[in-house]
């Protein structure tokens, strides 16, 4: 038990920590030895300082003090309207052109010529057509995160095991029950990849679309801080998408498992 | 007058397309089943045994010809005509158990008399203790006692075995074989099985259809009149697999 416990720990604290920690360290040499100056690269008490200070610091006993809450959830509330949007497409419009030729042609040509058009060139067309804030990062967070939903679903469902749909039709499952019961499971950990990829991005495209001069939120943040010439607010805005990006990431893949069986037990 | 046959094939002809071409896999298929038979079809590979057995499960249809069930002509699949299939095909994210019951889920029936109807069926191919499993923690014979179980439960009236043991082990395929006979003589199911493997053939059938290739047909029919069980030793039993494996050869 015993053992174990240690194993355990080993593998699931020790063993992520370890890149960051060497990582943490060379930071602290190289700030030691000052061949960098501090105000280009910080050395990581400062930065430990201003995320202190940004985390948890009083309103109003600085510029950037307590703001961390209403930027965290500004931007949360960002990535998952926008997430939620190209899921919602993504997947079902994935899984029927994957099954279905017609919709396969029909869909495409269209959806792969969009693909190539780069997210960030939407941005002046989103800024015109939705103003600066909320929409405009929404819409970006949602067309960027569609793309690798919509093809992983498509793959997903294009590779289906024949044989299982076979089995189906072979015990006399319609359709539409063989479409939640035997399609969608056994296309699932390609549509889980799919969404933790969009998820991803959806980080990514938030910050683009938050540079634009919206009063709140992480990459509003990073945007203010460099106007200000504040390196260590900037780094401590990214440490904290990195965390929340990845926090995300547990959230969907420990949600996924709890609703479907599929995605618990073929992992 | 004789009594109808339980499946009645007429002229079954299938045709396949390939680079350059068409291809006439299956030509001239006529055969009766009565009920309760036990068919094996013998050839070798690229005969179009399995093509032959997917058409009568419908998954296939034929270019020319007529698959008739009870009268009945056969224009898909459906659960009364099961099939084993060679590979595993079972539902990787459902249990053991599951896997038995799925099709059991779209008739009305509640759960309780259904899970008692997959425990029943779980003993029966002997695998009782291991509903909770999950396919990838089985071994290869066991997941096709459960395409089995999958398969009887649904209580077909022809069951379609296109070479399921064929990728088992020698030993686990005589076991399967013994426990197919079993649960034949038990349920009294008509079963037609699809096997390269003449030993297979004589254990199993009354009769068997041997098949010769290009195009795929039935070239003779030889029934077994072996009393059961059968002794794999027997004179009479590796008299009848010499002819067999002799015919097989000339065949090709």
């Amino acid at each position: 038990m015993a053992e174990s416990s240690a194993r355990n720990w080993r593998r699931r604290i020790l063993l992520p920590g370890l890149i960051p920690a060497f990582v943490l360290l060379a930071w602290v040499w190289v700030a030691r030895t000052e061949c960098i100056p501090g105000y280009l690269f910080p050395p990581p008490e400062e930065i430990g300082r201003a995320a202190l200070d940004y985390l948890f610091g009083g309103t109003g006993e600085g510029p950037y003090a307590g703001r961390f809450l209403r930027d965290a959830w500004s931007s949360l509330f960002r990535v998952g309207c926008g997430f939620l949007i190209a899921a919602g497409l993504g997947v079902p419009l994935g899984v029927l052109s994957g099954r279905v030729a017609t919709a396969r042609r029909l869909m495409g040509s269209t959806i792969n010529g969009l693909r190539a058009v780069p997210g960030i060139s939407w941005l002046p067309l989103a800024m015109v057509w939705f103003g600066i804030g909320m929409r405009t990062t929404v819409f970006l967070v949602a067309l960027a995160a569609f793309f690798p939903v919509y093809l992983n679903a498509a793959a997903g469902a294009r590779q289906v095991n024949p044989l299982l749909l076979q089995a189906g039709a072979m015990m006399g499952v319609r359709r539409l029950r063989g479409t939640f019961s035997i399609l969608l499971p056994a296309a699932m950990p390609h549509i889980v990849t799919g969404l933790r990829l969009g998820l991803g991005i959806s980080w990514a495209y938030l910050v683009l679309g938050e540079l634009t001069g919206v009063p709140d939120g992480l990459g509003a943040v990073i945007m203010d801080a460099r106007m200000l010439g504040r390196i260590d607010i900037i780094v401590v805005g990214m440490i904290l998408i990195a965390v929340m990006g990845r926090a995300s990431d547990l959230l969907l893949t420990s949600t996924l498992r709890l609703c479907f069986m599929s995605v618990r037990r073929m992992q | 007058m004789r009594p109808r046959p339980l499946l009645s094939i007429r002229g079954l002809r299938k045709v396949f397309p390939f680079t350059g071409g068409f291809h006439t896999v299956l030509d001239g298929i006529d055969f009766d089943v009565e009920e309760g038979e036990f068919i094996c079809f013998l050839g070798r590979s690229g005969c179009g045994k399995t093509t032959l057995l997917k058409i009568l499960a419908g998954f296939l249809l034929p270019n020319a010809g007529r698959v008739r069930l009870a009268g009945k002509p056969v224009t898909g699949p459906g659960p009364e005509r099961c099939f084993v299939f060679q590979e595993d095909a079972l539902f990787p994210w459902l249990t053991v158990a599951e896997n038995i019951g799925f099709g059991l889920r779209g008739r009305a029936r509640d759960r309780a008399s259904r899970r008692k109807a997959v425990d029943r069926y779980l003993s029966m191919v002997g695998l009782s203790g291991f509903g909770e499993y999950l396919p990838h923690e089985i071994s290869g014979g066991m997941k096709q006692r459960v395409a089995l179980a999958r398969v009887l439960i649904l209580e077909p009236r022809v069951l379609l075995m296109d070479e399921p043991f064929a990728s088992l082990d020698a030993q686990t395929r005589e076991e399967m074989q013994e426990l197919l006979q079993s649960l034949w003589r038990q349920l009294s199911h008509t079963i037609l099985f699809v096997t390269h493997d003449v030993h297979e053939a004589v254990i199993l059938a009354d009769r068997v259809l041997l098949m010769a290739k290009d195009p795929g047909c039935i070239r003779e029919t030889v029934p077994i009149g072996l009393p059961r069980p059968r002794g794999r030793e027997d004179a009479a039993f590796l008299g009848l697999c010499r002819t067999l494996h002799t015919a097989l050869r000339e065949g090709a």
